[in-house]
């Protein structure tokens, strides 16, 4: 077994009133792709957020290679990656002013951020519209460049939130073979989503979060196995008999 | 800044602004009037004499009329104020006869035409001057046979000795600097470009805060203070960049100050571009959309403007008064005002400086306390 490389433990958020998680615990192992599924609301993203250090646990802490989000939380960022939900963009400059950019907020210098930059977008297959402002691009293509900001810095753990939501076939194509590209490189992830087919394809394990809760932890095989024959059963059905099929809002 | 031709416009617009000054004022007095004249003597000798030296006034243009038309306008209240050289005016200055002036005006003919009007009387009365000269110097050289010629050219030389060193001058002597229109209107436009800097950038932080850039700004290396004291840096970049070109150009192309004052301009622009920015940052704290950052930094600023001194002057002692001096803009346009207009010097400025930079302080304080890059969060 790999080293554990993210451990989270007994994780709390609240909104007001509202508990968005509530006692999340797991570990990644290094070079693992952990899949974080759930229905809207569950706390996939608010988990996500704080162990990218954006939010701070009312309770809880995760290390992440040994250095805690809440008393190491600059060591943590030097160690990740992240592709937000939302379109985190300035679309108002180019790809590559895009990287570059952002590049050079994880530390690297002019040269070293242009050069990663053109490595990234060519990974992408963007490499022909590097210079084209980015309000210019298909969704499909902010989805990829979205991506290729994350791994600006080489971060050793990616947390990607949702990467291929509302995009065309060959965008989310080319996402999945970047993904696994990165995974055959030893990259550690964190990958949410709400394509179960996505989560079976890329993970190595998978864990089913509700109501803040995680209420399935294991490999796909492993939990489709529980409700039947794997080679019989989807992941959505695992998913839709653990969460219920009532409407989320 | 994120966009290279956003950049562009904002370096470019304080350039466009000076040209519209400098087009508007460039050269200019405080007073530029207009003569309306109906000519009754055309090609008169002393009426052409008495319209040549009236264009010669940098401050008057003349404007020839028929009588008719200038009738017509006087009775419209068209103009306040038309001036008429009677017919027989050459004639009757050449047969040693007094001639008139005669000026139609409607009511006391408005504050254009009184002063266009002492403006012709001093014209006039010099004629009347050279005339007598002429008269009184031909009267006493009459007995003797002296060409004409050579007393006209006598005469001349020796008016235009006297028009060269008068015997009694005048000499004007301003205290500070001169009271120039662009001196007058530079701090108002200076001002008013910080000012509004604050609704660019306060509705600039809101977008980047809705779009999920600060929140992906925050996994890097950089610190929520880090972040948050970029963007104010950044936003007091822009407002001083555009100060400092619209200062430049005016140092350059007017020279409307000495070295010194164009510096100590620069601090007073640096220290207001301060106090706005926080102001900007404490509304893109407080604000929960693009929208609202908008409408509260564009009502603040109007508030400002408006108070502050830009387009009018607020007299001591009334409400007003009072109101505006809770508006930055006040300071920043009586500091402006006290170093380009008056001459003074930032040693004249204790109370501006401070409170600019009080307002930057306790700005930049309350909005790092109210800042989050999302809501609930950092």
């Amino acid at each position: 077994m790999a080293e554990e490389f993210l451990v989270a433990t007994d994780l709390h958020k609240s909104f007001n009133e509202h508990k968005a998680v509530d006692g999340v615990s797991f570990t990644i192992h290094k070079g693992e792709i952990f899949g974080l599924l759930g229905p809207n609301g569950a706390g996939k993203t608010t988990t996500i957020r704080m162990l990218a250090t954006v939010l701070e646990p009312d309770k809880g802490d995760v290390t992440i290679g040994g250095h805690s989000i809440k008393h190491d939380a600059d060591s943590v960022r030097a160690l990740i990656g992240v592709c937000p939900q939302e379109l985190a963009l300035y679309e108002d400059l180019s790809a590559l002013d895009n990287m570059v950019f952002f590049g050079r907020m994880v530390g690297l210098d002019g040269k070293e951020a242009k050069e990663q930059a053109q490595k990234h977008l060519k990974m992408m297959g963007l490499e022909k519209r590097a210079k084209g402002r980015v309000a210019k691009f298909s969704g499909g293509m902010k989805r990829r460049i979205n991506l290729a900001i994350a791994l600006m810095g080489h971060p050793e753990l990616l947390f990607l939130d949702e990467p291929t939501v509302g995009i065309d076939p060959q965008s989310r194509n080319n996402i999945y073979e970047t993904i696994e590209g990165l995974r055959d490189g030893g990259m550690t992830i964190l990958y949410t989503t709400h394509y179960m087919e996505e989560a079976n394809r890329l993970c190595h394990r998978v864990a089913i979060i509700d109501g803040g809760k995680i209420i399935a932890l294991d490999t796909p095989h492993n939990l489709k196995k529980k409700i039947g024959p794997p080679d019989k059963v989807t992941l959505e059905d695992v998913f839709l008999k653990l969460t219920g099929r009532s409407l989320r809002d | 800044m994120q966009d290279k031709a956003d950049l562009a416009f904002s370096l470019l617009l304080p350039i466009v602004i000076f040209a519209l000054m400098y087009f508007a004022f460039g050269g200019a007095s405080l007073f530029h009037g207009t003569a309306h004249v109906v000519n009754e003597d055309e090609g008169g000798a002393y009426s052409t004499v008495l319209l040549d030296q009236l264009e010669a006034i940098e401050e008057v243009d003349v404007e020839l009329l028929t009588a008719e038309d200038a009738d017509q306008k006087l009775a419209n209240s068209d103009l306040l104020m038309v001036i008429y050289i009677p017919e027989d005016f050459s004639q009757n200055l050449a047969a040693g006869e007094p001639a008139q002036l005669l000026f139609k005006q409607r009511g006391n003919g408005g504050d254009e035409g009184q002063i266009v009007a002492s403006l012709v009387r001093g014209v006039a009365e010099q004629i009347n001057l050279q005339f007598q000269v002429y008269n009184e110097v031909n009267l006493a050289l009459a007995e003797y046979d002296v060409p004409q010629e050579n007393i006209n050219i006598t005469v001349e030389q020796y008016l235009d000795q006297e028009r060269q060193s008068p015997t009694v001058a005048v000499h004007e002597e301003t205290i500070g600097s001169n009271p120039d229109p662009v001196n007058l209107f530079l701090p108002g436009v200076v001002t008013m470009f910080v000012l509004f800097a604050i609704t660019i950038s306060a509705r600039a932080i809101v977008e980047e805060r809705r779009k999920g850039t600060l929140e992906r700004l925050l996994t890097t290396r950089l610190s929520v203070g880090e972040l948050f004291f970029g963007k104010f840096l950044s936003n007091i970049s822009r407002g001083f960049v555009q100060t400092l070109i619209l200062l430049a150009l005016a140092y350059i192309v007017f020279q409307i100050f000495t070295p010194l004052t164009f510096i100590e301009c620069l601090v007073i622009a640096l220290i207001f571009a301060a106090a706005a920015s926080a102001l900007g940052m404490v509304i893109a704290a407080v604000a929960r959309s693009e929208d609202s950052a908008t409408w509260i930094a564009v009502f603040f600023t109007m508030v400002m403007v408006m108070l502050g001194g830009t387009f009018f002057e607020i007299g001591k002692g009334s409400v007003l008064y009072t109101i505006s001096q809770f508006s930055i803009n006040t300071y920043a346009n009586d500091a402006f005002k006290t170093l380009i207009a008056e001459g003074g010097s930032l040693g004249d400025l204790g109370l501006e400086l401070g409170v600019l930079a009080g307002v930057a302080v306790v700005g930049l304080i309350l909005s790092r306390i109210l800042f989050k890059v999302m809501p609930g969060g950092k």
